[in-house]
């Protein structure tokens, strides 16, 4: 499973390191520079919740 | 002249609903109109749809949330006369190194290192009443709190921190003829003075505390221009002394109405996250904000012009039942629930970290200390409208006493 997050559309609500710290990285502002990354195994559910959690619908998973 | 034909007209004033049930029946009346006009407050657009709120705060280009008016507030459809709110009162470019002194200074991480403190004084708040086994919450403990967090880290001395958060949160709470409201007005004055006296006093011999990092900032460079910093500095008052305010003002009197959530959240502290994510759709503290369209355009199928004033509702967005399953239902443990509480966009809240850490802390201190509390609901009383700010001003309530914990 990857995940992708569309950096320019994130704008720092950390909802996603909120509920999938291991998966979504963060700069010292708060957004996210995970970009694309895969995602290391036992952590798939932590990385869907985390998407869903974006207010900004910033993350797609790819599985 | 409208377009009449193609843009659907509602007679909808936001400022007319005196109660938080008026003005959530208000909305909910939109629910079949994601995009109208109405004629009041000199004609605007009322965006209601949870895509159509999410899709203009995030289009800031044609939804611009500048000033066009020095005086008057372009966030209120109300045209409230208050100082520039810094940042989101400026676009990009100005806005981008200015927003960045207040994420740096606000990030999820930072906020963090304020959880203590923000458990310290909700602890002073409910040792304030807890021997006695009555009090009013919103004053001893809801309102003073979120205040001492803030107020404490930009480095304001404590003799200032009643003064300014009654500036705050009596403008809010009281109605515009009343001796409180006027009261509030002059005080909001003397806060304007007291933030020009400490940034300066900063600049020339600074801290290490909020005032001097914003005082002392640089922007593109150079270092942050005077006024800059005094709007940066109020701005912060505003949105830390009195929103999470709201916000824990309802979830206190939610938590007395319905026993099934309160003994979950008793029985289950994991629950808080979610909890939080639902107190917060359900009972957004800011309800709306205002915009300018600044092109032309066609918007959810009705023809927007240059100039037309338009207002986003959160609070509508959260309930709209295309985005939330169930969406007049607080549901403690909802997932995924993608609120715009804290808006969307560029200018989505910066200060949504600390609000939900001083939210919890308050909340749990609250629970795990006076878990019986029981709210006197006669001698309620609401804010007098719920136009932008909606909560409480004061939450009676009686309990079992219990021991102080001191300091």
């Amino acid at each position: 499973m990857r995940v992708h997050v569309d950096v320019e559309r994130c704008t720092g609500h950390a909802r996603c390191w909120s509920v999938a710290p291991e998966v979504y990285e963060l700069d010292d502002l708060g957004y996210n520079v995970t970009a694309v990354k895969e995602v290391p195994p036992g952590l798939e559910e932590q990385a869907r919740k985390g998407a869903l959690a974006c207010p900004e619908q910033a993350i797609t998973i790819e599985d | 002249m409208r377009d009449a034909g193609r843009a659907p007209e509602v007679d909808f004033d936001v400022l007319a609903h005196r109660t938080l049930a008026a003005n959530d029946a208000a909305w909910a009346g939109l629910r079949d109109c994601p995009v109208a006009w109405t004629p009041h407050h000199g004609g605007h657009w009322v965006i209601s749809g949870y895509e159509a709120v999410a899709e203009a705060f995030r289009d800031w280009e044609t939804f611009s949330s500048a000033r066009t008016d020095p005086a008057v507030s372009s966030i209120t459809i109300s045209g409230a006369r208050l100082p520039l709110l810094v940042p989101e009162e400026l676009d990009p470019p100005e806005w981008h190194p200015v927003r960045r002194v207040l994420a740096a200074l606000l990030s999820p991480q930072a906020a963090e290192r304020l959880r203590p403190r923000a458990r310290h004084w909700a602890r002073v708040g409910i040792d304030r009443i807890i021997g006695s086994g009555r009090g009013e919450l919103v004053g001893d403990l809801i309102f003073p709190v979120p205040a001492a967090v803030t107020l404490e880290w930009l480095g304001f001395p404590e003799a200032d921190w009643p003064v300014f958060s009654h500036a705050f949160h009596d403008a809010a709470a009281y109605p515009h003829d009343t001796p409180e409201y006027r009261a509030a007005a002059a005080a909001g004055a003397a806060v304007l003075g007291r933030v020009t006296e400490e940034v300066a006093a900063r600049v020339a011999e600074p801290r290490d505390d909020g005032l001097t990092a914003i005082a002392c900032a640089e922007v593109d460079g150079t270092p942050i221009a005077r006024e800059m910093a005094e709007a940066l500095v109020f701005m912060t008052i505003g949105g830390g002394v009195d929103t999470t305010s709201a916000l824990a003002s309802a979830a206190v009197l939610h938590l007395h109405r319905h026993p099934d959530d309160r003994a979950r959240l008793l029985a289950e502290p994991d629950l808080w996250d979610p909890a939080t994510e639902e107190f917060l759709r359900v009972y957004p503290p800011a309800r709306t904000h205002a915009r300018t369209v600044t092109r032309d355009v066609e918007f959810g199928g009705c023809p927007m012009r240059a100039g037309d004033r338009v207002l986003l509702s959160e609070v509508a967005a959260g309930r709209d039942p295309e985005a939330f399953p169930d969406a007049d239902r607080f549901v403690i443990d909802r997932f995924p629930n993608r609120h715009l509480a804290f808006g969307a966009g560029i200018h989505r809240c910066p200060g949504s970290h600390l609000a939900r850490i001083v939210f919890r802390e308050l909340m749990g201190e609250l629970l795990e200390r006076i878990p019986d509390y029981r709210i006197v609901e006669p001698e309620v009383v609401e804010y007098p409208n719920w136009s932008m700010i909606g909560g409480w001003a004061a939450l009676p309530v009686a309990f079992t006493p219990g021991p102080r914990l001191g300091p």
